[in-house]
């Protein structure tokens, strides 16, 4: 009898390397455990630095499947969780470039609570709202490694295999985005 | 702009412990901390359907289209992509001037054939790899028989532009520095492009 609840060597999650293989030996359905392990963080990254749900919903699906049909140019499995979010951030890149400044609005941004929500929420979605504003005057290259940094909690390594930029490159950007975004907080307090 | 402190970014980095910050530090090091733990609660549709469903939507492989070519009637075309070198210009004339034995391989009117030529001197293999291949390797191996560094391969592709790139002793990704044409390849680098066309009849 297999006793419920035991945890064996087979129990375990899957690496990345082994989800990979598994993938590239025919198995698609596995790319399911891809998606299900980096989808949350990669959506919330395309989000932030695209400021809109749908297009950040496009910019992750579109980059899970270019991923999927380059798997095997994944050079090392190991890292691709840095791989994903380098396919996706410049999935968000691309439409950066593509959307001009006139097509942002706060329009885009997620509505604020609804009036029954509790007090607390709705003034955590007002806060929530001024820092998106505050983060939307940053460029894309400041607001990504804040985002990176802070929101996703990268190190300057993982950073720097996401973005292809030299450590300090990134180091530097990062301190300017800290300022940059204290100074649009101060305005829109 | 905002002065911040190297001190602070140093406590940001996560270097230094937070405990020795002024007041005013720690004023700017909250405001950031709450930026951040705000902008980490993004609730997100979730994509995974829409993703599985292009996953499981099956592709015509290489093999699968080879397949169809030879069960297919077709008409020779011939595409020619832009010569590398004097020695490729001299082998491809070589070729042209051959005569044909028996019927050949015939392509259809979608079809041309395609030559991938690079100089790799010392490489122990090489190999291309691209949209064709859904860029696995293994599927077009090039060959260097007169060990000048030179490698070649020909391969029957469908009309239209594909995107590749050289796999070196299996391991180096090597963009085609001649191919004339590029695109990005959606993770920092660059893909070389070949568009293989039907030579007039």
């Amino acid at each position: 009898m297999i006793g419920a609840g035991v945890l064996s060597a087979t129990d375990r999650e899957p690496t990345d390397g082994e989800v990979v293989a598994q993938v590239l030996a025919g198995d698609a359905e596995a790319f399911g455990v891809v998606i299900r392990r980096y989808e949350a963080g990669l959506l919330r990254y395309a989000t932030r630095m695209l400021g809109h749900p749908d297009a950040a919903a496009d910019a992750v699906a579109e980059g899970l499947v270019r991923a999927y049909r380059h798997l095997a140019t994944c050079r090392d499995p190991s890292r691709l969780k840095s791989w994903l979010y380098r396919i996706v951030g410049n999935r968000c890149r691309s439409h950066l470039a593509r959307r001009s400044t006139s097509d942002l609005s706060l329009d885009d941004a997620p509505p604020i609570a609804d009036p029954q929500d509790s007090e607390a929420a709705t003034e955590r979605a007002e806060q929530l709202a001024q820092v998106e504003r505050a983060l939307e005057t940053l460029s894309p290259e400041k607001r990504e490694a804040f985002l990176l940094k802070h929101v996703e909690g990268m190190s300057y390594e993982e950073m720097a295999q996401v973005t292809g930029e030299r450590i300090p490159t990134l180091k530097m950007r990062v301190h300017r985005a800290r300022a940059a975004l204290l100074e649009a907080l101060k305005e829109y307090e | 702009m905002t002065h911040i402190d190297p001190q602070l970014h140093r406590v940001l980095d996560g270097e230094l412990p937070s405990d020795d910050l002024t007041p005013s530090q720690r004023e700017q090091f909250a405001a950031l901390q709450r930026a951040a733990r705000l902008l980490a609660d993004a609730p997100a549709a979730s994509v995974a359907a829409r993703v599985m469903t292009e996953v499981r939507r099956p592709r015509q492989s290489l093999g699968q289209r080879f397949a169809q070519w030879l069960t297919e009637r077709h008409t020779v075309t011939i595409a020619v992509r832009p010569v590398w070198s004097l020695a490729l210009a001299a082998a491809l004339g070589a070729i042209a001037v051959i005569p044909a034995r028996g019927p050949g391989p015939v392509l259809g009117e979608q079809e041309g054939i395609a030559q991938f030529v690079g100089r790799f001197p010392g490489a122990k293999s090489v190999e291309v790899v691209g949209s064709f291949t859904d860029w696995r390797p293994g599927a077009v191996v090039l060959r260097d028989d007169d060990h000048d560094g030179i490698w070649r391969a020909s391969v029957v592709l469908p009309v239209g532009e594909h995107e590749y790139m050289f796999v070196v002793d299996g391991e180096r990704w090597i963009t085609d520095p001649l191919a004339g044409r590029y695109v990005d390849d959606g993770f920092g680098r660059q893909n070389a492009l070949i568009f293989v066309r039907p030579l007039a009849r």
